[in-house]
C-alpha cells in the first residue's frame, strides 16, 4: 500500500519511509474507524442499504456534497471511504475538479463526480459510473443528464432506461471491454442530433440484432432512441448510430439518421438505414452519404457536370434541340404577326439571367402539401415543439454570447440567400427578440432551419436560425422534413428547363443558375423580360415551384436584380438604372464581401456601394490587397467582367467533417479514413493533386466541452497546414501519410478536435502530361528533332545551347530530384543530343558537361564503335529516348526553338541575325534560372547560390557569344536585387 | 524513431548547447583569422577534429563566454535569428560582419544515432570555411575591434531585459552605425542543414575597407 505513487513523496519526507510503516498503520486505523462508525451511523439515519458494497471511494478536493457527507453516505450504503488513495483498493475517485497533473496521474482510474453517489442512492442501485466520469477519457462525451433526468423523472422515463436489477452489486466490475451491450441499454453513448428518420418500429429490433451480429468485438454500432424522445410526437423517433472504430483508436460518432441518400452515392445506403458498413472507410463514406450539407454542395458539381455534358453532347450530335427556345420563338412569331409593328430588336448588349428558386427547400417541401401553402413553414430536421433538454457540459449561453459578440463585431447585415449555412441569425430585430428568449435558449432545439417560407420570414424567422428559437418567434411555424429526393428532382427539372433554352448555363448551386442569354436574345430578337417570364412560367409549370429571375448586363448586376425580383418575380436592371440602383445596395450584397470584410469596410465608414464608390482604388488595394481591392472597386460600380462559365475546373478536392468529431486517443485512424474518402473523390473526378492541406477545428480554449448544438463543433479555432508532395497523387496511402505527418507537426490535443478536413490541391488530370519543368528537356529535344537542321553551319550553337539548357535543368532538378534518377534521366538525353551531333561534335559541348556525364557520353561512343567527328548523323539516337520520342508525337512544349530557314537573311553567319529567335526560348530559361536562384535565397542557401552563380559565370563567359554574357548579366542583376532585398547587400562575385 | 519537439525541454537545450559551443569556437577563430587580436594570444586547439585557434586572454574569453551565455536562452527558444560578429575599424564603422543565420525547423526529429556525428561534420565544415575565409576577404585596416550582435525574433528582447541571465551584462539595442554598412558585398561561406538546425554563414564586407 505504501508503495503507491501518491504517497511516496510523503513517506520520504516524514521519516516513516519504511514499508508497512506509519502510513500503513494509519490507513488501517482509519479503515477500522470507518467500519466501527458505519453501523452507528446507519442506526442514526434509520435507513440504509448495501448498494455500494464493494465500492471504495477516495475524495479528492472540494466536492458537493462535502467529503464528510460522502463518507457518511458511504457508511450508510455499504461502501468504503478511503482517506488515503490506494491504487489497489480504491475503486472510484470522487472529484469535481482536478488539476491537470492529477488527471495525468489518474489516467485509467475511475474518476467520478459526486453526483454518481447521490444519484445512485436515489435510484437505489449503483448506477454505471460512465455518465458521471469527470474526464470522459476513452469515452468521448458523457451524457449524464440523460440518465439523471431519468432518475429525477423516473415515472416518465422511457422504457429503455428501466433499472437493471442485475447490475446491482457488480457495477464496479463494468469494464470498458464488456460494456458494449450494456451501454446500449444504458444510453451512455446515445447521440442525439435532432435529425429524424421515420423508422418503422418493427424494424428496429432486427436492425439492432443485425448490427450486433455483424460487429466483431470493438466495433459496436449502437442504435438507440434518444432521451428526447418523450418530448417529441410519438411518430417520430430519432435513430442513432454510434460506431466505434476498430481497436478503439479513434471514435467518431455519426448521425446515421436523417434522410434518404442522394442516388448518386452508394445506392445501398439509399434508405438511410445505418448499414453495418465496412469498418474503415465506411464510417466516413457513411457520414458523407448522410450529410445534408455534403449533398447540397455536391449537387453544384453535379449540375456543373450536367451542363458540361449537355455541351459535349451537343458537340457530339452537332446540334441540340432547344424546345424551350423554339416555343418562345413561336410565341414571339405569333405576336409579331398579330402586332405587325414589332419594335426593333434591342441593341445587342450582353444580358445575364440569374435564375433562383424561391425558398427552394420550402417550396419543394410543400409542393404536395397544399394545406401548408401560405403558412409559415420551415425546413428543418426537428419536428417537435422545438425544445430539448440541456446536456451538461454544454454551455449554450456562452456560445450564444460568443456569437453575439462576433456579430457585433461584424456589422449586421441581412443576407438573403436560400440556404444560409452560418449558424447564427443576424438581424437586429431578431437580436432584440433573442435577448428576450435567451434565458430559454438553453432548452431550445438547435436544429437549424435550412430554409423558411416568406410568411415565416415576415415573422422574423431567418434561414440558419435554430428551430427552437424560430418557434418562439413564430409559434405557428410548421416544420417540414428534408426530402432530398424531391430536391434533386426539382433541381434537375429546373436545369433541364434552362437547358431547353440555351446551354450557356453556369450552375451556382442546386437552386440557382446563371444563364448567358446574350446570343439567345439576339437570335430571337426578344426582350430579356419576355425570356425571363417564359423561363419562369416553364419552371413553374414543370416543377410546381416558383423561380425569380434577375437580369443585368453582367453577373453581378443579375444577382443583385434577383434580390429585388424576389419573391416570385423578375427584375431587369437596365444599364441606365445601374448607378442609382447600386448606390443604395449594402456592401454585403457584393460577392466576396462577408462579415470580416464588411466589418473592415465599416471601419472605413462604408456601408453601401455608394460609400464604397467614394473610396479610391489605391486605398482599397492598400486595405485589401491588389486583387481584392480592384475587384471591390469595380464591383461597387456595377462592373463585373466574369464570364458565365459553363465549364469549371476544379481547384481542389476535399473531404471535411466537423459534426460529431470527438476523438479520445488517436486521430490517425480517422485521417486514414478521410484520406480514403478523398481518394474516392479524386478518382471519381479523375484527378491527382500535389498539395495536401489538413484543416483542423480545435475547441477554443475556454469554450465549453460540449457545444450547444448536439454533436456540433461549438466555438473553434481553425488551424490548417499544407505540404507539397513530390508527385501528384490520388492514393490514400500517400495522402494519409502526409496528413498524419502534418497532424503530428501540429501537436494538437486530440480530445479538443472538433472537425477535420483534408484537401488536395494543385490538381492535374490523370491523362495530362506532368508539369512543365519536368518535361522540359524532353520538349527541348523534341523541338530540336523537329527542327532537324538542314544547314549544318547554322546549328553550330545548338549543342552548346542544349548543354546549357541541360545544366539549367540540372540546377532546377537538383532541388527536387534524386541524384541517381537525375543522372539516368540526363544521360539518356545527352546521348540523344550528342548522337545527333556526332557529325560535327563541338568539343565545347563535352567540355561544358559535368565530368561524369562527359565520361559516360564518351564511353557510349566507344561502345557503339563510333568516334566523334567520323560518324554520319545517325537517324535514331539512343535507346531510351528514341522510344520516348516516338511515343509522344507532338507535345505542347514550353520551348519553341525556331531555327531560321534558308530563306532567312543570307550572307551572314546566321548567329547574329538569329539572336532574336534564340532569345525566345532563352528568355524562359533565364527566368527559370532566376526563379531557382530566388528560391535559393528564400531558402537561405547562399552557399549554393554562390556556387551556381560562379559556375554560370565561368560557363557563360567562356562562350564567345555575347548572348551568354548578356544572359548571365541579366541573371546576375536579378539575383542581386533579390539578395539585396533579403540581406541588405549584394553578392560579391569574383 | 523518437520524434521530439521544441516543447521537449531538453532538446531545445541540446541544440542551444551545440550551437553556443560552436559559436564560441567560431568567434575565436574569426578573431584569429581576421587578425583582430595579435596572433600571440591564440593557442592552437583541436575541436571537431580540426585545428582551431583559441584566445588565451582571460578577459576576452570571459567576454565571449558571457555573450554566448546570454544568447543561449534565445537559441533555446528559437528566438535568435542571427548572431553577428561585427568587426569594426577605429571609427567604429563596421568593415566586416560575419553573420550566422540560424533557423530551427519547427519539428525537431532525431532519426538516428548518427545525428550528432553528422552535425559535427557539418560544423566542422563551417569551421574550416572560416579558417580559410581570408582568401575571399580583403585585409582589414589596422586597429579593428569587434562586437557581437544578436538579431532576435519579435519581442524576444523585452523578455531578455526581464530575465537577465548574467547580472552586469546587459544587452543594448545596437547603434545604427554598427549595423549598417555602406555598399557592402555579400560573401556566402557555408550553409549547413541538419535535422536540428539550419544555419548559414556569410560575410558582409565593406567595399572600401581602407577608408
Amino acid at each position: 500500500m505504501s508503495r503507491d505513487g501518491w504517497r511516496k513523496k510523503a513517506s520520504d519526507e516524514d521519516g516513516w519511509g519504511g514499508r508497512g510503516g506509519y502510513m500503513a498503520a494509519k490507513v488501517y486505523k482509519l479503515e477500522e474507524q470507518f467500519q466501527k462508525d458505519a453501523p452507528r451511523e446507519k442506526q442514526k439515519e434509520g435507513m440504509s442499504s448495501s448498494i455500494f458494497s464493494g465500492v471504495a471511494i477516495y475524495v479528492n478536493g472540494y466536492t458537493d456534497p462535502s467529503a464528510d457527507e460522502l463518507r457518511r453516505l458511504m457508511m450508510l450504503h455499504g461502501g468504503q471511504y478511503h482517506v488515503y488513495y490506494s491504487r489497489s483498493k480504491t475503486t472510484h475517485i470522487v472529484a469535481t475538479n482536478l488539476p491537470n497533473s492529477k488527471i495525468q496521474e489518474l489516467r485509467g482510474e475511475k474518476v467520478v463526480r459526486p453526483e454518481w453517489i447521490t444519484d445512485s442512492i436515489k435510484a437505489g442501485r449503483v448506477l454505471p459510473y460512465h455518465q458521471y466520469q469527470l474526464y470522459a477519457k476513452q469515452k468521448g462525451l458523457s451524457f449524464p443528464s440523460v440518465s439523471r433526468q431519468n432518475q429525477e423523472g423516473a415515472a416518465r422515463s422511457t422504457p429503455l432506461c428501466n433499472p437493471r436489477p442485475s447490475c446491482g452489486n457488480s457495477s464496479t466490475q463494468i469494464h470498458p471491454e464488456n460494456h458494449g451491450p450494456v451501454s446500449r441499454k444504458n444510453k451512455d453513448f446515445v447521440l442525439t442530433n435532432g435529425h429524424d428518420h421515420a423508422v418503422n418500429g418493427a424494424l428496429k429490433p432486427v436492425e439492432v440484432s443485425r448490427l450486433r451480429t455483424s460487429s466483431p468485438q470493438g466495433f459496436i454500432p449502437v442504435q438507440n432512441s434518444d432521451g428526447r424522445r418523450r418530448l417529441e410526437p410519438p411518430a417520430s423517433s430519432s435513430l442513432q448510430t454510434t460506431i466505434h472504430s476498430p481497436n478503439h483508436t479513434g471514435r467518431i460518432w455519426m448521425n446515421g439518421s436523417n434522410h434518404s441518400a442522394g442516388p448518386s452515392h452508394n445506392p445501398s445506403n439509399h434508405s438511410g438505414k445505418p448499414t453495418a458498413c465496412g469498418p474503415d472507410a465506411g464510417i466516413i463514406s457513411e457520414f458523407f452519404t448522410h450529410s445534408r450539407l455534403h449533398h447540397i454542395s455536391t449537387w453544384r458539381n453535379e449540375f456543373s457536370e450536367y451542363v458540361n455534358s449537355l455541351q459535349s453532347r451537343r458537340q457530339a450530335t452537332g446540334g441540340a434541340v432547344f424546345c424551350g427556345k423554339d416555343k418562345l420563338k413561336k410565341l414571339l412569331a405569333s405576336r409579331v404577326s398579330a402586332v405587325s409593328s414589332m419594335p426593333a430588336p434591342q441593341v445587342r448588349q450582353s444580358c445575364i439571367l440569374h435564375v433562383d428558386m424561391d425558398c427552394f427547400f420550402v417550396s419543394v417541401g410543400i409542393r404536395e402539401k397544399a394545406h401548408l401553402k401560405g403558412k409559415p413553414v420551415a425546413v428543418t430536421s426537428n419536428r417537435g415543439p422545438g425544445r430539448v433538454a440541456q446536456r451538461p457540459g454544454a454551455n449554450p449561453q456562452m456560445e450564444f454570447e460568443y456569437y453575439q459578440q462576433k456579430r457585433n463585431q461584424y456589422r449586421t447585415a441581412k443576407r438573403d440567400c436560400d440556404l444560409e449555412m452560418t449558424p447564427s441569425p443576424e438581424d437586429i430585430e431578431i437580436r432584440e427578440q433573442n435577448r428576450r428568449v435567451d434565458q430559454d435558449l438553453a432548452s431550445l432545439s438547435m436544429a437549424e432551419i435550412a430554409s423558411c417560407s416568406y410568411e415565416a420570414r415576415q415573422a422574423g424567422v431567418r434561414n440558419g436560425m435554430f428551430f427552437g428559437q424560430a418557434k418562439q418567434l413564430c409559434p405557428e411555424l410548421q416544420a417540414v422534413p428534408y426530402d432530398f429526393q424531391a430536391y434533386k428532382e426539382v433541381a434537375t427539372t429546373m436545369y433541364e428547363t434552362l437547358a431547353s433554352y440555351t446551354h450557356n448555363i453556369e450552375a451556382l448551386s442546386c437552386d440557382e443558375a446563371l444563364v448567358d442569354a446574350t446570343s439567345l436574345l439576339a437570335e430571337l430578337g426578344a426582350a430579356p423580360d419576355e425570356l425571363a417570364s417564359a423561363i419562369r412560367a416553364d419552371v413553374k409549370e414543370k416543377t410546381g415551384c416558383s423561380a425569380s429571375v434577375g437580369m443585368g448586363s453582367n453577373i453581378l448586376l443579375a444577382r443583385m436584380a434577383t434580390r429585388r425580383a424576389k419573391p416570385e418575380g423578375q427584375y431587369l436592371l437596365r444599364p441606365e438604372e445601374v448607378d442609382d440602383f447600386i448606390r443604395d445596395q449594402p456592401v454585403t450584397s457584393l460577392p466576396g464581401v462577408g462579415r470580416s470584410m464588411s466589418s473592415k469596410l465599416a471601419a472605413l465608414g462604408v456601408a453601401t456601394c455608394g460609400d464604397l464608390q467614394q473610396v479610391s482604388m489605391v486605398r482599397l488595394q492598400k486595405e485589401f490587397g491588389p486583387r481584392t481591392g480592384q475587384t471591390l472597386f469595380r464591383f461597387c460600380r456595377g462592373l463585373d467582367d466574369r464570364p458565365v462559365r459553363s465549364e469549371k475546373e476544379r481547384k481542389s478536392v476535399s473531404a471535411e467533417m466537423n459534426y460529431n468529431i470527438r476523438f479520445t486517443k488517436e486521430a490517425e485512424k480517422f485521417l486514414t479514413n478521410l484520406s480514403m474518402e478523398v481518394q474516392k473523390r479524386l478518382q471519381t473526378a479523375g484527378l491527382k493533386g500535389r498539395r495536401v492541406t489538413l484543416k483542423v477545428m480545435m475547441r477554443k480554449p475556454g469554450a465549453p466541452m460540449e457545444p450547444a448544438k448536439y454533436g456540433g463543433h461549438g466555438i473553434c479555432d481553425n488551424v490548417a497546414r499544407t505540404s507539397a508532395l513530390a508527385q501528384p497523387t490520388d492514393r490514400w496511402e500517400q495522402i494519409a501519410q502526409e496528413a498524419t505527418k502534418l497532424f503530428h507537426a501540429m501537436k494538437l490535443e486530440v480530445t479538443d478536435m472538433r472537425g477535420v478536413g483534408l484537401q488536395v490541391q494543385q490538381l492535374e488530370g490523370l491523362h495530362t502530361t506532368p508539369q512543365d519543368s519536368r518535361r522540359h528537356i524532353r520538349d527541348l529535344l523534341l523541338a530540336r528533332r523537329q527542327a532537324r537542321p538542314t544547314n549544318p553551319s547554322q546549328v553550330e550553337l545548338h549543342p552548346l545551347y542544349y548543354c546549357k539548357m541541360i545544366q539549367n535543368d540540372v540546377l532546377r532538378y537538383e532541388s527536387d530530384m534524386n541524384q541517381e534518377v537525375l543522372g539516368r534521366y540526363l544521360i539518356n538525353y545527352v546521348f540523344s543530343i550528342v548522337a545527333y551531333c556526332t557529325c560535327q561534335v563541338d568539343h565545347s559541348v563535352l567540355d561544358a558537361l559535368p565530368a561524369e556525364l562527359r565520361e559516360q557520353v564518351e564511353k557510349s561512343w566507344i561502345r557503339r564503335g563510333h568516334l566523334p567527328n567520323d560518324v554520319p548523323c545517325p537517324s535514331t539516337p539512343s535507346r531510351a529516348p528514341s522510344s520516348l520520342i516516338a511515343s509522344e508525337p507532338q507535345p505542347a512544349g514550353t520551348l519553341v526553338l525556331q531555327i531560321p530557314n534558308q530563306h532567312g537573311p543570307m550572307g551572314s553567319t546566321g548567329i547574329v541575325l538569329e539572336l532574336p529567335d534564340f532569345s525566345q526560348p532563352m528568355e524562359e530559361d533565364i527566368l527559370q534560372v532566376v526563379k531557382y536562384c530566388t528560391e535559393l535565397v528564400e531558402d537561405k542557401d547562399l552557399e549554393k547560390l554562390d556556387l551556381v552563380i560562379k559556375y554560370m559565370k565561368r560557363l557563360m563567359q567562356q562562350s564567345v557569344e555575347s548572348v551568354w554574357s548578356m544572359a548571365f548579366d541579366f541573371i546576375l542583376d536579378n539575383v542581386q536585387v533579390v539578395v539585396q532585398q533579403a540581406y541588405g547587400s549584394t553578392l560579391k562575385v569574383t | 524513431m523518437a520524434t521530439l519537439t521544441r516543447q521537449d525541454l531538453n532538446f531545445g537545450q541540446v541544440v542551444a548547447d551545440i550551437l553556443c559551443e560552436f559559436l564560441e569556437v567560431a568567434i575565436h577563430l574569426i578573431l584569429y583569422v581576421r587578425e583582430v587580436y595579435p596572433s600571440g594570444i591564440f593557442q592552437k586547439r583541436k575541436k571537431y577534429n580540426v585545428p582551431v585557434q583559441m584566445s588565451c586572454h582571460p578577459e576576452l574569453n570571459q567576454y565571449i563566454q558571457d555573450t554566448l551565455h546570454c544568447v543561449k536562452p534565445l537559441i533555446e527558444k528559437n528566438e535568435a535569428e542571427k548572431v553577428v560578429v561585427v568587426i569594426m575599424d577605429k571609427e567604429h564603422h563596421p568593415v566586416e560582419r560575419f553573420v550566422f543565420e540560424i533557423s530551427q525547423p519547427p519539428l525537431l526529429s532525431i532519426s538516428s544515432d548518427t545525428l550528432l556525428s553528422h552535425v559535427e561534420q557539418l560544423l566542422r565544415a563551417v569551421i574550416l570555411k572560416i579558417s580559410v575565409c581570408d582568401a575571399v576577404l580583403d585585409n582589414n585596416p589596422p586597429g579593428c575591434t569587434f562586437t557581437v550582435l544578436v538579431y532576435t525574433r519579435e519581442a524576444a528582447t523585452r523578455n531578455m531585459e526581464k530575465i537577465q541571465v548574467i547580472k552586469d551584462f546587459p544587452w543594448i539595442v545596437a547603434d545604427e552605425q554598427e549595423v549598417h554598412m555602406q555598399g557592402s558585398r555579400l560573401i556566402p561561406l557555408k550553409t549547413m542543414t541538419s535535422d536540428i538546425v539550419k544555419m548559414q554563414l556569410y560575410v558582409e564586407e565593406r567595399a572600401q575597407k581602407a577608408s
